[in-house]
């Protein structure tokens, strides 16, 4: 697998987390009496940091499976 | 499946390829690397065509397996300047995206220095794409230059660098001020004495517009560069903070009931004073930063810019650059020898101790070495030039300190490691602190009266949100580890330029770190602990024989020895007026003797050892021998025809400083010992006059490595002092191997220390240096990791529940900056540490008094053959 095409993969894997993250997050604040902007703005800030934390975990991950280093 | 066109062309140069075997083991090898396709290896040539998927293999993995099985890659070095980096995860990144790269091998990241050495592959991987991939990232990159290039472009790099910052810093600060004195507006006496206009929320979003997209813009645009490639730095921690802070108060300025806080909770002071405490720090380190090499600087600064040669019987003023080995320079009183050479015509006292860290001046007559860059004091002299340009030892002593300052400690490596993983840490920390707080903590424990230290701001109208997301924002800035990055490399350059002043020349941080580590000393016996300019002291003979007849055979046999002893028999000979003849053969046994034929007579020199294996019976000579020998002399038993004749005795002198030396290692809680040829019986006398006690007595010179590794085996950190060439091996086996007395040619030393000096003193330096540098890498460490350790839980809010206060981010991005400060000054104070043992009061001769001498304990024999 070529680098691009690793870069492709690992993007797609740690925006799914991300997004499956936050998304966890929205439907939990649904539970309670919490405003829409802070359902809105709550869940972003979870998807912005999990984002953050994955994607030099996801990258070497990928990177190590898919390449002979 | 690779393609045809996506394969890879690929020449390598290997060494130790002999034979037709060698090129089948070769081929092999890399054929065994996945992503190889074919590799074709020529013997005459020593390189191997290679054929392979960029994709799936690396350079690494090739050279890994030729380099497995017994021959060696060469591959090019790049030394490179890089600037830009501010911490640790820059040379994470770097060195991450750099080794990710197929044609590198292997690259070290100095942020201390700000520069790069990479090992590479041009034809996999050209330097243009190295440089490519660290522009990418955000830094900017250079091929290092060397001399007083180097230095005056990094001082230009430096003062643009901190030209920038202070623009920054007076931007952000004065803009910042005014926009903390319009947040408090309505408090205090600030109420009567500012305008009502500065409290209002648009003209702050205006003020701090400008700081967020100007000064502080260089965090967002290099953690979006790392981010890119899936890497993370310390500036994505302080555009997470500055973005979030900046957002929540733009969003309740412009829609306040959107449930952030409303318009009480416009934090654009945060916003602001979080870019100007950043970049406080960035500032202060930018400053700081180029002092930790001054050392280098200053020994750049040495080298002299022109020099007056005589050629053609005309006196001429050049560059000293084109000075050419041959030359005869001219120098006067007080000015600089231009390059290196052997003193012609005159007489001079010359101050050397900015090359040998010796204080007093050295006289030069006719026939004496001087060293370029030194200072010639009283008078005027010529001199025929030996060494030039690169190949003078001032400028191989830069060479050796800059690649000492290149390389990374062990601790360094491990550091590196955390404050790499330590950003993702904090983002997840971040996370958790943000869902506990939104889901649990402000239910159970916020209280509307609550404010921030040190602030009269109440949280008043915070939300739930907003709250967390304030928290969450402190976590990220209080957390960041800047510090760690430049914890252990400033100390190391600080040590080895340090070192560097007193003649000390650490080949690596790792030589530097493992000198801190040290448990044991063993030091040669001759040429080391002693002058190693031993004299004949007594001549034995067996009754029918003369003293003369005895010294005189001895002589012959010795004529063409290179070994100190030997010489020795020849001078005393000579000094009695007896010139030996050359012998019709001679045959040297090392650490035995020689042999040696005359007008048809075999003259046997040597131990009892060797009369022992040629079944010569010693008797007669036994007893004197060993009185001879508890004397501190070696003995040596001269045979001629099978027969005992008699014993040429030579003792050696001791230097000066080797009792004192010894005493201060002691002091230090270091075991000393002494490694010999000599029989024990000489051995231990010496060993009592100096005050060592542990005696390697006997051993044979190939023998020594395996003495030094008997010392490793009980689990001691050995250090190796002697000789940089005869001792090689021994040197090398040795966690740090001293060379001692190199003099100026230090690139041909084989050791992990060099002292260019003859003096042992400088053994004891070497170590106090070392060990201050581990200790200053220590407490660095311990300001940088300590502080996050401290800070994270209150910035996390863990004293919330029971202060009602909270870290504001501003306070935080304070307290992140003092770490770095902190850090950086306490590597300073080694510009003026003076090793103990250079003390003033501390230098000088110790006479070794027998009686307070510990009893040597000698190895047995049998272990040590």
């Amino acid at each position: 697998m070529n680098i691009h095409r690793v870069g492709l993969l690992s993007a797609l894997i740690y925006t799914g987390i991300a997004l499956t993250m936050s998304g966890v997050f929205l439907a939990v604040t649904l539970q309670g009496e919490y405003s829409w902007v802070t359902r809105i703005g709550g869940a972003s800030w979870v998807f912005l940091l999990s984002m953050i934390v994955l994607m030099p975990l996801v990258s070497s991950f990928v990177k190590r499976r898919y390449t002979a280093r | 499946m690779a393609s045809d066109k996506e394969l890879k062309k690929v020449s390598l140069s290997i060494v130790g390829m002999t034979c037709v075997s060698c090129v089948g083991n070769v081929e092999e090898a890399l054929k065994g690397v996945r992503g190889v396709k074919k590799a074709a290896v020529n013997l005459a040539t020593a390189k191997a065509d290679v054929e392979c998927d960029p994709a799936q293999t690396s350079l690494v993995a090739m050279k890994k397996a030729v380099d497995g099985i017994g021959y060696e890659v060469i591959l090019s070095t790049a030394n490179l300047t890089v600037t830009g980096m501010t911490c640790a995860a820059c040379v994470e990144n770097i060195q991450q995206a750099v080794g990710d790269l197929p044609g590198v091998a292997k690259v070290v990241v100095n942020l201390a220095s700000g520069s790069a050495r990479v090992e590479y592959e041009p034809a996999i991987t050209p330097l243009s794409e190295i440089k490519r991939a660290i522009r990418e990232l955000g830094y900017g990159v250079e091929e290092r230059v060397e001399g007083q290039e180097a230095l005056d472009r990094e001082r230009e790099a430096r003062q643009r660098e901190i030209r920038r910052q202070r623009n920054n810093l007076i931007i952000s600060w004065s803009i910042g001020l005014v926009v903390m004195l319009g947040t408090f507006q309505p408090y205090w006496v600030l109420r009567d004495v500012l305008p009502a206009l500065m409290n209002n929320k648009v003209f702050l979003f205006l003020l701090t517009t400008p700081i967020v997209l100007g000064p502080g813009r260089q965090f967002f645009v290099s953690s979006w560069k790392g981010l890119k490639r899936g890497l993370t730095d310390m500036n994505l921690l302080y555009a997470t903070g500055i973005g979030a802070a900046y957002l929540i108060a733009v969003i309740n300025t412009f829609w306040p009931d959107a449930g952030f806080g409303g318009r009480e909770a416009t934090f654009y002071e945060a916003a602001a004073l979080l870019t100007a405490f950043i970049i406080l720090g960035r500032y202060l380190e930018a400053v700081t930063r180029g002092r930790t090499s001054e050392a280098i600087r200053r020994l750049m600064k040495l080298q002299p810019k022109r020099a007056r040669v005589l050629r053609d019987g005309k006196e001429l003023d050049i560059p000293a650059e084109e000075a050419e080995i041959g030359d005869t320079v001219l120098v006067r009183p007080g000015e600089a020898i231009p390059v290196d050479g052997l003193v012609a015509e005159g007489y001079s006292s010359v101050d050397q101790s900015m090359i040998t860290g010796e204080s007093i001046p050295v006289e030069k007559k006719a026939g004496d070495e001087v060293i370029g860059g030194t200072i010639n004091k009283t008078g005027a002299f010529t001199f025929r030039a030996t060494r030039v340009g690169k190949d003078t030892a001032l400028a191989q002593i830069i060479k050796l300190v800059e690649d000492a300052q290149t390389t990374k400690a062990p601790i360094q490596k491990l550091a590196d490691k955390v404050a790499g993983h330590f950003i993702m840490g904090v983002h997840a920390l971040a996370l958790a602190v943000f869902l506990f707080w939104f889901f649990a903590g402000y239910a159970l424990w916020f209280v509307p009266e609550s404010r921030l230290i040190l602030t009269p701001y109440l949280l008043t109208g915070m939300g739930v949100f907003g709250f967390a997301l304030l928290t969450s924002v402190t976590v990220l800035i209080i957390s960041c580890p800047c510090a760690v990055g430049l914890a252990t490399p400033s100390a190391i350059m600080a040590g080895s330029g340090k070192g560097a002043e007193y003649g000390i020349l650490f080949k690596g941080a790792d030589a530097m770190e493992a000198t801190a580590r040290l448990k044991a000393v063993i030091f040669d016996k001759t040429g080391t602990l002693t002058k190693g300019e031993p004299s004949v002291t007594d001549v034995l003979t067996l009754e029918h024989l003369s003293q003369n007849h005895v010294l005189h055979l001895a002589a012959v046999a010795e004529k063409n020895s290179e070994h100190p002893l030997g010489e020795a028999i020849v001078r005393g000979a000579r000094e009695r007026g007896l010139e030996p003849e050359d012998a019709q053969s001679f045959n040297a046994i090392p650490g035995h003797g020689v042999e040696a034929q005359l007008d048809g007579r075999s003259i046997l020199l040597g131990n009892r050892r060797l009369m022992a294996e040629r079944q010569i019976a010693l008797d007669g000579l036994m007893p004197e021998a060993e009185r001879l020998e508890s004397e501190g002399k070696t003995a040596m038993f001269v045979a001629v025809d099978g027969k005992p004749a008699g014993i040429v005795a030579v003792a050696d002198t001791l230097k000066e400083t080797s009792a004192l030396a010894v005493k201060e290692l002691h002091r230090m809680g270091l075991q000393v010992a002494m490694i010999t040829g000599d029989n024990r019986r000489t051995a231990e006398a010496i060993a009592r006059q100096v005050g060592i006690d542990r005696v390697l007595a006997e051993v044979l010179p190939e023998d020594k490595a395996n003495e030094v590794k008997k010392l490793q085996a009980e689990g001691l950190k050995v250090a190796m002092v002697g000789d940089g060439i005869n001792d090689a091996p021994a040197l090398a086996q040795a966690d740090v191997g001293i060379a001692i007395g190199s003099g100026t040619d230090v690139a041909k030393e084989t050791g992990h220390v060099i002292l260019v000096k003859d003096d042992l003193m400088d053994v004891v330096a070497a170590i106090q240096i070392g060990r201050q540098t581990l200790r200053l890498i220590r407490q660095n460490l311990f300001w940088a990791f300590g502080y996050n350790t401290l800070s994270i839980p209150i910035g996390a809010g863990l004293l919330y529940p029971f202060v009602a206060q909270m870290v504001s981010p501003e306070l935080a991005a304070l307290l992140m900056a003092t770490s770095s400060l902190s850090v950086t000054l306490n590597t300073l104070r080694m510009r003026s540490y003076i090793p103990p043992i250079r003390r003033p009061g501390r230098t000088g001769t110790l006479k070794p008094t027998r009686a307070a001498m510990p009893s040597p304990r000698t190895e047995p024999k049998e272990q040590l053959t």
